[in-house]
């Protein structure tokens, strides 16, 4: 048997891609189909289409426009931005482990907008941009805490893990000094949760990732070179230090934006770069992962919303149950080849 | 043509400088190699050299500018470098990593070009890794992988190329196959290249300009032939070596040679279960019958010249009055204190002493078979202060002081204490790998000889010294000034000039000597040496990077000098008639009334022998070395270290 030539085997990796994305944006159509008109309470076809077509149905046509429809467009914004800013995180530290919601960015995010809703009333963009803060000013202080040495990133990841957890307990904390009706809301912090979904939050959702998406492209070209190695970068003639900042602030912008509505949806980054890196047996893939991302908010809130008969659970319960076990599957794996945190 | 080079470049991690004022110059169109030891600075040079590290003094100058004065993508498209340790992303393909060496090529916007696809081609045609474009690069071979590396930063296309030991953690033929990929490309496109490596012979056979570095500067730069030596070697990796031409490029080939030669002998010893009783320990020295005089013994019991008495005591200059001992008393008195006693087999036993005089004792030099003096004070006296006033801190008058020892001879026995001469064993400054401590410490050997009379142990003063010796006890010793004392220390007799081949004989006596000078021998020198030792349990084994080999002879319930004697017949002997002509009857001498020493006076012959311990049996085997075997008395030392049934004094 002969080896296909090198150009043969590129064409045919290119239209594996294109099956790969066909075949995920149709899985992610489907989950939000199956979501309308499927599962529990579902909404008869026929009305569905008149709603569509522009008429009013009474009950449907405010279930379809006011709950679901913006819960499945925030929902695959915030999975694109959560898959997008994991996969950037983990190809630049060569680990796995190194998403936002692992090492702690996440949550940094989290209780900058508790405190700015909370203490501040804050709301729309300006809880947006604290959230971001949030997230920038942790990025910082884990990166500050890690600098420098040889195992940047394994600290990195470390010292993310820890202040993560801190973060987890300041939100805690946070929470028992609200009332509690702000407390009932503010515990998508902790979970994350599609139900604040609005057509104003997407708006706002979209507007903020679309802007930070111009920057994606850049930070591509330079990722590419930067994880090299910081060496092999600077001789290549990078700046590595410009390139980094710009790379956390991308991330962490990503992140930070989903955040800000939903709460930080357990694993969703973390998850989606490897399965884009094993869906396509290669490098970890930005865009695919972003892809990846919004699938799998796609799915986790179908299943949070007919698991169980009585009950729709938060969507992030649901990543956090699934993501759990591939969380350990990934430390074994790194376990045994000897390259973990 | 891209040149480059260094101009008293000071390179510094934290302030901690690593590379010092260092200048160089890279030669174009040629391949340099960079070796030196772990942390001696190459690879902190490299990345100096490479734009990666801001120099703290100095500057590196690409084309005459300096390279930090302009951009980085401008540099990164003349100056390639491949880091010891890059990081290939998971699961990327070959093609796609060699495609990254064309970064500084594009632009902000610009895609991947017709341009940068033919440099990609061109670089794995190079290098032979066409064939490998769309394998992933985790799944190749160290010297695949590496391969792909180099050929990342050929994609690169500058003139120069510089690799941070490029063959780590590959096998033998991978680093071949990665320094001939290198190799070619100098040769056939004419790149300057530059590499740094650990394997000296490796660097040797590929550079065109080898630059060894040494603590951060220059030790030596040049052709390899004239920068590998065993003088570089040695200092530059604090390594023995020997350099001898590679019977394959003809370039230099460096020979290491280790510091711990496991000895025939101790095979042997081994399988008949004798094991060493220490790792380092010698043996023996001298028990109370001594008849040797050295160091301050000026000849009294007939020593010839050369045992040290003529230089014992320099020139007094005509001055009147007392000046200190520093300064003219080439033989001091130490005090100093015992550290540790150490038994190292049932007749040998270790004493250490330590002390702040210890400072100014020595010559320099390695000891060899230096020999001192122990002083110790008559049975519930003290020692006259004769002795006391040669301490270094001390001043004493340089015109009447020279008549000290023959003043001490005519002090009454209860008086006058004990005079035993010992050779030291081993001597570690302060600051030595194995002296902790913040004094010099001196190893002497004791051989124990004696017996329990009563429950008290009964021998000569120096054996019963040793014997109840404990940390803490105060002893004085004679010695060589170190200030004034140098290798040709008369107290040091062994003088093998320029002899390749030397045979060491003694008894337990001559042990501590015999293992000391063995210890200092270069790897050289071949031999043998024999050792009688009481029993095979005081077999204590040695440490040497010489060819001699080392034998021990337990002597059982032989007469002493007999097993010595036969070894040693075994190894020089007798010439057929008429090959030589053999010496004349050596001069009697009465080993019972005169101190039997001659020692050569430093030959220029290719063998030398030393043969130390009882008077007797040295001057049975004098007798044979010189009158059967015919060898020159300019070669050989014999020193009756002792007398069988007379004591020292």
């Amino acid at each position: 048997m002969t080896r296909p030539a090198p150009r043969t085997r590129a064409r045919m990796r290119t239209r594996r891609d294109a099956l790969i994305w066909a075949a995920l944006i149709l899985l992610g159509a489907t989950l939000a189909v199956l979501y309308v008109l499927a599962g529990r309470e579902p909404l008869p076809l026929d009305e569905v289409a008149a709603v569509l077509r522009g008429e009013t149905v009474p009950g449907t046509s405010f279930i379809l426009l006011e709950d679901r429809a913006p819960r499945l467009v925030v929902g695959a914004l915030a999975g694109a931005g959560f898959g997008a800013s994991g996969a950037l995180f983990q190809r630049w530290l060569g680990n796995p482990l190194a998403s936002p919601d692992v090492i702690g960015v996440g949550y940094g995010a989290s209780a900058a907008a508790i405190i700015a809703m909370v203490y501040f009333h804050a709301q729309g963009p300006l809880l947006t941009l604290t959230a971001m803060l949030g997230g920038l000013g942790i990025a910082g202080l884990i990166y500050w805490l890690s600098a420098g040495g040889k195992h940047a990133g394994a600290k990195l990841i470390l010292a993310g893990l820890a202040i993560g957890g801190m973060l987890q307990s300041l939100i805690q904390y946070l929470l028992t000094r609200t009332d509690v009706r702000t407390a009932g809301e503010a515990l998508r912090w902790l979970t994350g949760s599609l139900a604040p979904s609005t057509w104003e939050r997407a708006a706002v959702m979209a507007i903020g990732l679309a802007l930070v998406a111009l920057l994606v492209p850049l930070v591509l070209k330079r990722l590419k070179i930067m994880e090299l190695g910081d060496d092999a970068a600077s001789a290549l003639g990078l700046n590595v230090l410009a390139s980094r900042m710009l790379l956390v602030f991308t991330a962490v912008t990503l992140t930070a934006i989903p955040v800000a509505v939903t709460g930080p949806l357990a694993f969703v980054a973390f998850l989606a770069g490897p399965l884009s890196a094993g869906l396509t047996r290669g490098v970890i893939r930005v865009p695919l992962a972003a892809l990846i991302g919004a699938v799998l908010v796609l799915g986790a809130n179908f299943i949070a919303a007919n698991l169980f008969s009585g009950v729709a659970l938060p969507v992030g319960v649901v990543t956090g149950i699934f993501g759990a076990p591939f969380l350990l599957w990934v430390l074994v794996r790194a376990n045994s080849r000897g390259n973990g945190g | 043509m891209a040149q480059l080079q260094a101009d008293s470049l000071t390179l510094a991690y934290d302030k901690v400088t690593i590379v010092d004022e260092l200048s160089l110059e890279i030669p174009t169109g040629e391949v340099s190699i960079i070796v030196g030891a772990n942390g001696c600075g190459k690879s902190t040079l490299l990345r100096a050299l490479s734009r990666l590290l801001k120099p703290a003094g100095g500057q590196v100058l690409l084309n005459g500018a300096d390279i930090h004065s302009r951009p980085a993508k401008e540099v990164a498209r003349q100056l390639g470098l491949l880091p010891q340790t890059p990081n290939a992303p998971d699961g990327i393909t070959v093609r796609e990593l060699i495609g990254r060496g064309r970064y500084p090529h594009q632009g902000l916007f610009k895609r991947f070009s017709a341009e940068d696809e033919a440099a990609v081609a061109r670089a794995m045609e190079m290098t032979g890794t066409t064939e490998l474009a769309e394998r992933a690069v985790d799944e190749l071979s160290g010297g695949q992988r590496q391969r792909v590396w180099i050929a990342m930063a050929l994609a690169q296309e500058t003139e120069l190329l510089l690799l941070d030991e490029p063959t780590t953690y590959l096998d033998v033929a991978h680093q071949l196959e990665v320094l001939d990929v290198i190799s070619e490309l100098n040769r056939t496109r004419g790149i300057t290249v530059v590499i740094v490596l650990h394997d000296l012979n490796l660097a040797a056979r590929y550079a065109d300009h080898l630059v060894a570095l040494k603590d951060g500067k220059i030790y030596a730069a040049g052709h390899p032939t004239e920068v590998v030596t065993e003088q570089t070697v040695k200092s530059v990796f604090g390594m023995p070596s020997r350099v001898i031409p590679d019977p394959v490029a003809g370039t230099p080939l460096v020979l290491p040679i280790g510091r711990h030669r496991v000895l025939r002998t101790e095979t042997v010893l081994a399988a008949r279960g004798i094991y060493r009783a220490e790792q380092n320990g010698a043996t023996v020295v001298a028990e109370e019958e001594e008849l040797v005089g050295a160091g301050v013994a000026v000849g009294s019991a007939g020593s010839p010249a050369g045992t040290g008495a003529a230089s014992t005591f320099e020139p007094a200059p005509a001055l009147g009055g007392v000046r200190p001992n520093l300064e003219h008393q080439s033989t001091l008195a130490f005090a100093t204190t015992v550290l540790r006693c150490k038994q190292l087999a049932p007749n040998f036993r270790r004493i250490t002493l330590t002390g702040s005089d210890l400072e100014h004792f020595g010559t320099n030099s390695h000891p060899l078979d230096m020999r001192i003096k122990l002083m110790l004070p008559p049975a519930g006296g003290q020692l006259p202060a004769l002795v006391q006033q040669l301490r270094p801190q001390a001043g004493t008058d340089p015109e009447t002081q020279g008549r000290w020892f023959l003043q001490w001879r005519e002090l009454p026995d209860a008086e006058r204490g004990y005079m035993r001469t010992y050779t030291v064993r081993d001597f570690r400054p302060a600051g030595h790998a194995k002296n902790s401590g913040t004094t010099p410490e001196l190893d002497i050997d004791f051989v124990v000889h004696g017996h329990k009379v009563d429950g008290v142990f009964r021998g000569g003063p120096a054996t019963e010294f040793c014997v109840n010796a404990a940390a803490g006890d105060d002893v004085l010793i004679l010695g060589p000034n170190n200030q004034l004392n140098d290798a040709d220390y008369g107290g040091i007799e062994f003088r093998p000039g320029n002899a390749t081949r030397v045979l060491l004989a003694g008894d337990e006596t001559a042990a501590p000597a015999i293992c000391s000078i063995l210890e200092s021998l270069p790897s050289t020198v071949t031999g043998h040496a024999l050792i009688e030792v009481p029993d095979s349990t005081d077999i204590l084994g040695t440490t040497t990077r010489s060819g001699v080999s080392v034998q021990w002879l337990p002597r059982g319930t032989n007469a002493h000098g007999t097993l010595l004697s036969t070894a040693l017949r075994q190894i020089v002997a007798i010439p057929a008639a008429g090959a030589v002509q053999t010496t004349a009857e050596p001069d009697d001498v009465d080993v019972d009334t005169q101190l039997l020493w001659e020692t050569g006076e430093g030959s220029s012959g290719p063998f030398y022998a030393w043969i130390a311990g009882e008077a007797g049996t040295v001057k049975e085997l004098r007798r044979y070395l010189v009158r059967d075997a015919g060898l020159d008395r300019k070669q050989v030392a014999f020193m009756g270290y002792w007398r069988a049934g007379r004591s020292e004094n």
